[in-house]
């Protein structure tokens, strides 16, 4: 069955025994939504270079079943050296045996959503589905529909997390091809601070669909580190549509790390709802074999006095191929914003592909914004410098990407981060 | 020690050396001079092992291999060293890092184990001091930023690291301030051995008053059409090159 004839029947599955949900009229919407608009296709503007033919043609199965034991899901690379917090999924489903919660504050919450909506029912109403706009997004619709479980971060009022939460998603694909909507809804009170890793890694040799939603929302004066690390092997497709909601003050790091993976589209969208927003978009894929990642951001300078600094990297290998499109919407009385963007590219073969393109949007009259995109191969005056010190070619071109790669790097305040960063750089070339 | 022999080079099928030959023996100092546009710096890329530039014709023996053959980096591990005229700036490459890859690089190839961290960084440190370098230049990334005296000086500390057999030297003397000129040329002078040979280019009589050669030479259009001892060098101070550009073209 195909994608979109399978989450109609199972959307009417679940409105039959829905009128207990009291996320029912959200779902509901989302999924009329859906039908209106369906999946994106080539002639969207924003899926131009983005086919998901693969992901229509569905046949992929909605299992919470995984025979792994929690040892083995251990093994499978959870970023295991890292002292956090953690909450694993394993095909959308929560793995509770492997939760962690190292927090000495036991205000801060972090949970599924299903187990969350028992106890902070209050919270998750007031911010489920407010962010992530379903309007024209058939992805997210899809999601918001028929998610599955996810993480809740709740971080009260003038709290801090101590350990980042390492959220890790797990594909196991090893029985058929999977189909998974995680739902993260993350709540960052004023003047609280939090840190989510989001871990994504599957194993397995069945396709599989992750279709994920993040929504977050991070009220005055508050502070969130955000790292997405895209390491899941094999006939992946991935799609992630993040949404922060950021009022006055807050400051934002997110770094996004597309590693692995045969298809990856991310989504990530900022809107600054007050003042003296300072948000950094980071990024860096590192692709081979026939890879394809698509980076879509969008930044809207809603309020004054507002920073965005976004830059994004690539080294693309073989017939690799990636896209980037960075929108910064700079609205009317947005006076005052500072906007930043670019995106680099090393093309490592002749037959690896990067479609480009920075978008500037500016309604206010007193702002600075910069964008720009390059694209080219490693040079090659370092790399004759380096040669003729002794260093063979396949050290002086290891030695010039982590230097590459070493801006976006430094922007990751988790050294196990930045050492998985290299280990990959090392084991692409 | 190194042996050139009728050696031909172009790039782009424009020819610049014409024929060059050079005998360099053990311990000595060879200095090169001549105008702008001659092919002095042509030469050392060529020994180097620069890719640009393809080899017509001739023959470069060093330590009895056959130079030309060799991959750049291999060059670099007999015992090849080129002071680059413009070095690079290579931000994000940790100076430290690249000295210690370099050196585990050669010494993988001679067959050693690699230099432990400690030891590595007790040899920097002595080198150092040997050579007079600042530690805020050697904690920066590699010649990022450097001024252009400064990126002379770190060309040499590399060499002293890298303790190579054959140092070519292409002008590291311009752009150098006296102070500098003195602190370089004490530095060339304590690397100075019996078996270490040096082919000096310069412009400047300057630097021979402290690295005294053996030999200077003038290269001109792609040749070298005079060879002497010191004394050309202080002769060239005094007169130029328009003599013996005159007698070039007359011999023709
Ligand atoms: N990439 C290139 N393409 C074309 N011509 C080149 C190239 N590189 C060098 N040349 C030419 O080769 C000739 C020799 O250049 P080279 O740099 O070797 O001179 P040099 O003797 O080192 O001069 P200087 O004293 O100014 O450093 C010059 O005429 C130069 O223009
Ligand atoms: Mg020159």
């Amino acid at each position: 069955m195909n994608l979109l004839d399978q989450i109609k029947s199972d959307f009417s599955a679940y409105a039959a025994q829905a009128e207990k949900d009291s996320f029912f009229e959200t779902r509901n919407n989302a999924f009329l939504e859906l039908e209106k608009c369906g999946l994106p296709t080539l002639k969207n503007e924003e899926w131009k270079y983005t086919s998901i033919r693969k992901i229509s043609e569905g046949n992929f199965t909605q299992s919470c079943v995984s025979e792994l034991d929690a040892k083995s899901l251990l093994e499978a690379g959870i970023l295991n050296t890292i002292a956090c917090n953690k909450l694993v999924f394993v095909n959308g489903c929560l793995f509770p045996e492997l939760s962690v919660f190292l927090e000495e504050d036991a205000d801060i919450v972090i949970s599924s959503i299903a187990n969350a909506r028992k106890g902070n029912a209050a919270i998750i109403t007031q911010h489920f589905g407010k962010y992530a706009a379903v309007e024209g997004q058939g992805m997210v619709a899809m999601n918001t529909a028929l998610m599955s479980d996810g993480a809740f971060v709740y971080v009260p009022k003038g709290k801090k997390m101590k350990y980042p939460l390492m959220l890790t998603n797990i594909t196991d694909a090893t029985q058929h091809g999977i189909f998974q909507q995680p739902r993260n809804l993350i709540v960052i009170e004023e003047s609280a601070h939090g840190s989510i890793i989001e871990n994504y890694i599957a194993i397995g040799e069945h396709a599989s669909f992750t279709n994920v939603v993040n929504e977050i929302f991070v009220d005055n004066n508050a502070s969130l580190e955000h790292y997405k690390v895209q390491r899941a092997k094999g006939e992946t497709y991935h799609n992630n549509f993040t949404q922060v909601f950021q009022n006055g003050n807050t400051n934002i790091n997110q770094v996004t790390l597309s590693l692995d993976g045969q298809w990856i589209r991310n989504n990530l969208h900022f809107y600054m709802n007050g003042q003296n927003c300072n948000s950094l978009l980071y990024g860096l894929y590192i692709t081979d074999g026939s890879q394809f990642v698509d980076n879509h951001s969008r930044v809207d300078h809603a309020m004054p006095n507002g920073y965005s600094d976004e830059k994004y990297k690539g080294i693309l290998r073989d017939n690799s191929t990636a896209v980037f499109n960075g929108k910064i919407m700079v609205h009317v009385d947005a006076q005052k914003t500072n906007a930043y963007q670019r995106n680099m590219n090393i093309l490592l073969s002749n037959d690896a592909t990067v479609n480009t393109k920075p978008q500037l949007e500016i309604f206010a009259d007193d702002v600075k914004c910069t964008h720009g995109a390059t694209i080219g191969q490693l040079d090659e005056e370092p790399m004759f410098y380096l040669r003729s010190r002794g260093i063979s070619e396949l050290e002086a071109r290891k030695l010039l990407l982590n230097a590459y790669a070493a801006d976006i790097a430094e922007k990751i305040k988790i050294p196990e981060l930045v050492q998985i960063l290299e280990e990959e750089i090392e084991r692409k070339l | 020690m190194l042996s050139i022999n009728n050696l031909k080079a172009s790039i782009e099928g424009k020819a610049i050396l014409n024929g060059i030959n050079l005998d360099i023996k053990p311990g000595e100092v060879h200095a090169i001079m001549g105008p702008n546009g001659a092919g002095k710096s042509t030469l050392s890329s060529v020994l180097a092992g620069r890719s640009d530039y393809e080899v017509n014709d001739g023959s470069a023996l060093f330590m009895g291999k056959d130079l030309l053959a060799l991959s750049p980096e291999d060059r670099a591990r007999e015992g090849l060293f080129l002071a680059f005229q413009y070095p690079v700036e290579i931000p994000g490459v940790s100076s430290t890092n690249f000295l210690k890859t370099a050196i585990n690089e050669k010494r993988k190839y001679l067959g050693l184990d690699p230099m432990e961290a400690t030891d590595f960084l007790k040899f920097m440190k002595l080198k150092m001091e040997e050579m007079e370098m600042d530690k805020s230049l050697t904690s920066r990334s590699l010649n990022e930023g450097f001024s252009g005296g400064e990126k002379k000086r770190n060309e040499v500390f590399q060499m002293a690291m890298l303790e190579p057999k054959l140092c070519i030297m292409d002008e590291t003397d311009s752009g150098l301030d006296i102070d500098a000129l003195r602190l370089v040329s004490a530095g060339v002078n304590k690397l100075r051995t019996p078996e270490r040979s040096f082919l000096v280019i310069t412009h400047y009589q300057r630097l021979l008053d402290y690295i005294v050669p053996d030999f200077v030479h003038v290269l001109y259009k792609g040749r070298i059409v005079k060879s002497g001892d010191a004394s050309l060098a202080k002769e060239l101070e005094v007169k130029g090159y328009d003599w013996i550009k005159q007698e070039v073209e007359s011999a023709k």
